[in-house]
């Protein structure tokens, strides 16, 4: 550990410094997201026809693909997010507060990129508004997606609304300090503030904090997400109980990594090693390798319950999956990244933070490749498989490639963004740091020694 | 659903205790009454089953009523049919009543129970609901529709032409590879299909059989339990009330396929891009008789319309309708109860109608499959037996000394097995009415050679124990004549497609189930051979920014 003490200006480091670093990454950022804005924009003068979906059954396509995939991907990595943070307060890891503001923003990222993706797959996204809800109260007793889009929504609300009121707190004390042309945004954002608050806003946030511990798992990725497939009887491949869990430790996989390589990111721009320490990094890899044994666990259950003795259509969803070499390149990633994970808990010395983020990257690639598998499957091995064009054919177009740069630009540009305006570690972090926080308690986890 | 939490009845409170007042106005037991009430509200939801209310209430109602005239399981079961409703939509009857006022009409009803208790009530013989639903009824209550469109489609009499491919393609300007009605022979391990090397595989002779292929005609399913409906986020895709046709409502899809993905079937097209044949075009097709495209495209609903029919815009989803636009009489009255693909059928494999009554096609085909096939083909135009003489023709030609020799050499088209099987199916023939709805032509053609046949014997006895050997008939029983239809035309299996997926589906299919390992084979006729694409993807992928040819996830 840093012997350097946490102080306000590390906080505000960001806010007040301005490099070229910064305007390089914001540029290509920038361009990043332009590109696809631009690509988009063909998508919707021509039709989805520029993508490389399709028909399945006689037409031999897929009729979802990488939009969906990576939809869900991004949902996944935002709400694992709010789980982390949420996980933070209520159960008083305060080990992890430097990087709980982080893992709010990942939120509030992933969540603009999923939001972003389901219009893009849209083939009239025009309509969203008056068809969506002009027959919500109808719709909302039976589409999954309808369920979906509920759920997505007050989570934005749930997390935007969580991270804004602990907000207040810091703008309040920092202001003097912030950036004067921001003036009027901080204004509102700590409207009505009095100190009295503190106290209240504590016990509003570890509500919040209890209900996104209890809604995740239930109803947001561990529910309604995995729904939208599992509960079709048409596609063998999705179908299932295991897919709640399976979906869960998805999202808490790719938020942690998510996580990780923001806070490297962070670190390493702002001199941070004394409060992103490399604790937090060692502790943030065992939870990871802990969410990845869970992961591989379930794809076990659901590939052995096919290929055993699974009924027909799930017995040939099942092979045509472990078949496939881009599985196992995913998987093998995966599973790599667990060894690593394993290994550098017994030899804490095979521990550097540049090998976290390696896995972290492999994580995060791991399971990009199989939601936008998990999704193809679906279409090349249905229940009802007498077409012969079908297993059809399927591989992204350069548009769809290009809404990935998109929306990681999108997301880029919000840390960017936000950390000009606002800490992204919270005063409190700093003052547990130091040791002088009112709140705090014992931590729950024992500290991983180097 | 409740309105309020503390009350059973899905009207709430306030009616609950509206109805406990009237209860209490009877000379019966008001407890008893809102006990049972509540209890056939859980019957309703599925919480309590028919039998177990039956039994738990059997000893109050006794001692209450001296009988106990509900339904017992049984009875209860065949009188569902008939009185489907929930609670609510019972109750709606009184709506709207001229007569009575719904309070004087509840206390009428004297057991009190039966006033929320419906359901399990509503099917009492004699009982007072059955009156009351009767005269209350009301026109506007649409999901009791009589009317189901639906299809029985003969897989034996198929021969994979695919004309009714074209003739949807055509009637509603669908695009290459766009196949709302879609054929195709299929083999798996029980049923060889058609062997390499044998001529076209079309049996010469014009009997029932189309091929040595096993075929499989897929339409839109228009399930009554549409999951592609169930998962829709808009209502765009949607059930039409009146006569329970799945749609998809253009203007108000937003493109997001997922009813794509819940259809088992995999009946639907998306319309990635613009379609071919322009809006303003569509009435250009022809034997066309419209001023407007909109006379295609927009079909008639409860209020107003819809724009549900030809083919799709860009950026939402299309699949078979089953031409609402004739269903509701906007391409002539002779179009009603008619689709393109059954119009043009050659060998009159489909049979399209609507599927609950009982004098329709498709009900009669299904219901009767061996009689329906042997009437529609000693009627089909495409046959060389084509055309039974009418009773005058046979009026004007025979004499009364003409034995069945004589007698047939008098006619061009008729042979000693097509009077055989004509005389069968008078002999099995209930000589049902066909009626005057659309679609009955399998009972009207049924009159005909009941007709044909009875004029015949005007002039020569066919049920003379020789006549009944020379037409091959057994002792001329009903039996041996059922034997002797089957004999002809087969006993076909009848099945729904993918009937463990639950969808409801309200197509029948007469012939052989493909299993589950079934897998598509090149049928009689090729795809690209009249002008069809099969493989969609072909087409799509030219269009495909940045795809790469030959590679795939």
């Amino acid at each position: 550990m840093s012997t350097k003490e946490p102080s306000e200006a590390d906080i505000l480091r960001p806010i007040n410094t301005l490099t070229k670093k910064y305007f390089l990454v914001y540029g290509i950022a920038a361009i990043g997201l332009l590109a696809f804005i631009v690509a988009w924009g063909y998508q919707l003068q021509k039709g989805l026809v520029v993508t490389g979906l399709g028909d399945w059954g006689s037409g031999g396509g897929s009729t979802w693909g990488l939009y969906i995939g990576a939809f869900i991907w991004w949902v996944g990595v935002a709400h694992g997010g709010i789980i982390l943070s949420a996980a933070v307060r209520l159960l008083g890891m305060d080990r992890y507060m430097p990087i709980a503001r982080l893992a709010e923003m990942t939120t509030i990222g992933g969540l603009s990129a999923a939001g972003f993706y389901i219009i893009v797959h849209m083939g009239r996204p025009d309509r969203m508004v008056t068809s969506i809800i002009g027959h919500y109260h109808i719709t909302v007793n039976n589409s999954p997606l309808v369920w979906d889009v509920t759920v997505i929504t007050a989570y934005f609300v749930l997390s935007a609304t969580y991270l804004g009121l602990t907000l207040r707190y810091d703008v309040n004390r920092l202001r003097d300090d912030l950036p004067d042309m921001f003036e009027p945004i901080y204004k509102i954002m700590t409207i009505g503030y009095t100190k009295r608050e503190d106290e209240v806003i504590q016990r509003m946030v570890w509500w919040l904090a209890a209900a996104v511990i209890i809604m995740a798992p239930l109803l947001l990725h561990g529910g309604v997400i995995p729904w939208l497939f599992a509960l079709l009887p048409a596609m063998p491949a999705w179908t299932g109980a295991i897919q709640g869990p399976m979906f869960l430790s998805i999202a808490l996989m790719s938020a942690i990594s998510g996580v990780i390589i923001i806070s490297y990111g962070f670190r390493r721009a702002y001199d941070w090693d004394h409060i992103i320490t490399d604790d937090i990094f060692r502790g943030l890899l065992l939870w990871l390798g802990f969410f990845t044994l869970l992961f591989l666990w379930f794809q076990l259950q659901a590939v052995f319950n096919g290929i055993f003795l699974g009924p027909l259509d799930k017995a040939h969803a099942a092979e045509a999956k472990i078949a496939h070499p881009l599985y196992r390149i995913a998987i093998g990633l995966i599973f790599a990244s667990l060894v690593y994970i394993f290994a550098q808990g017994i030899r804490p010395a095979l521990f550097s933070k540049k090998r976290a983020l390696v896995v972290s990257c492999a994580v995060l690639m791991g399971t990009l490749t199989e939601k936008v598998l998990f999704v193809v499957e679906g279409f090349m091995d249905p229940h009802f498989n007498i077409y012969a064009n079908t297993p059809g054919s399927y591989f992204p177009s350069a548009i769809e490639w290009l809404s990935l740069v998109g929306t990681t630009a999108l997301v880029v540009l919000l840390f960017l963004n936000l950390s000009k305006l606002v800490p992204v570690v919270e005063l409190h972090a700093i003052e547990h740091l130091r040791g002088e926080h009112e709140h705090s308690e014992e931590a729950t986890e024992p500290e991983v020694e180097a | 659903m409740s309105t309020d939490d503390e009350s059973f009845h899905p009207l709430g409170d306030e009616w609950e205790d509206e109805l406990e007042t009237m209860l209490d106005d009877t000379e019966y037991d008001s407890d008893l009454g809102m006990e049972m009430a509540q209890d056939a509200m859980r019957v309703t939801k599925g919480e309590l089953s028919e039998a177990e209310f039956h039994e738990k209430h059997h000893e109050a109602v006794m001692e209450e009523f001296g009988e106990d005239e509900r339904p017992t399981k049984e009875a209860y079961e065949a009188a569902q049919e008939e009185a489907k409703g929930t609670a609510s939509r019972m109750l709606d009857a009184f709506d709207g009543d001229g007569g009575e006022t719904r309070r004087e009409t509840m206390k009428k009803m004297g057991v009190g129970a039966a006033a929320v208790g419906m359901g399990a009530f509503s099917s009492t013989r004699d009982g007072p609901m059955e009156s009351l639903s009767a005269e209350g009824g009301h026109s506007e209550t649409t999901e009791h529709s009589d009317t189901q469109w639906g299809m029985t489609i003969d897989l034996e009499r198929c021969d994979g032409c695919l004309t009714c491919m074209t003739a949807c393609t055509q009637e509603n300007d669908l695009d290459a590879g766009v196949n709302w009605m879609y054929v195709m022979a299929w083999e798996d391990e029980l049923h060889e299909g058609h062997e390499e090397g044998t001529d076209t595989g079309v049996y010469s002779s014009d009997f029932n059989m189309g091929s040595d292929f096993n075929m499989l005609v897929r339409p839109c399913q228009h399930c009554t339990d549409a999951p592609c409906e169930k998962v829709c986020p808009t209502t765009a895709r949607h059930t039409r009330d009146k006569d329970g046709l799945v749609l998809t409502d253009y203007d108000v899809c937003i493109g997001c396929r997922y009813c794509q993905v819940a259809c088992p079937y995999g009946v639907n097209y998306f319309q990635w891009d613009e379609p071919h044949t322009d809006y303003e075009d569509i009435p250009k097709a022809k034997d066309r008789d419209v001023d407007s495209p909109d006379e295609i495209t927009h079909a008639q609903y409860e209020h107003g319309e819809r724009w549900v029919d030809s083919r799709a815009p860009r950026g939402v989803m299309s699949k078979c309708t089953m031409c609402p636009s004739m269903q509701d009489g906007q391409q002539g009255d002779e179009k009603v109860g008619t689709s393109a693909c059954e119009t043009a059928c050659p060998p009159n494999a489909i049979q399209f109608g609507n599927v609950k009554d009982e004098k329709s096609d498709p009900y009669q085909h299904r219901e009767h499959p061996s009689k329906s096939r042997a009437v529609i083909r000693l009627s089909s135009e495409h046959t060389d037996s084509s055309g039974i003489p009418s009773p005058e023709t046979i009026d004007g030609t025979l004499s009364s000394d003409d034995d069945i020799e004589s007698a047939l050499e008098k006619f061009e088209n008729l042979d000693k097995e097509t009077l055989s099987i004509m005389k069968a199916v008078e002999l099995v023939s209930d000589r049902t009415e066909p009626g005057d709805e659309e679609n009955n032509s399998i009972l009207r053609k049924e009159q005909e050679v009941v007709a044909a046949v009875d004029a015949f014997e005007q002039y020569v006895d066919l049920e003379t124990d020789a006549a009944i050997t020379q037409l091959q008939l057994g002792d001329g029983s009903e039996r041996q004549a059922r034997f002797r239809i089957q004999q002809y035309t087969g006993k076909p299996n009848s099945f729904k497609l993918l009937e463990d997926v639950g969808t409801n589906p309200n197509v029948t299919y007469l012939g052989e189930q493909p299993g589950p390992e079934a897998e598509q084979v090149e049928g009689p006729t090729k795809y690209e051979d009249v002008g069809l694409v099969d493989k969609r993807q072909d087409l799509l992928d030219e269009e495909t920014v940045g795809g790469i040819d030959g590679v795939s996830l």
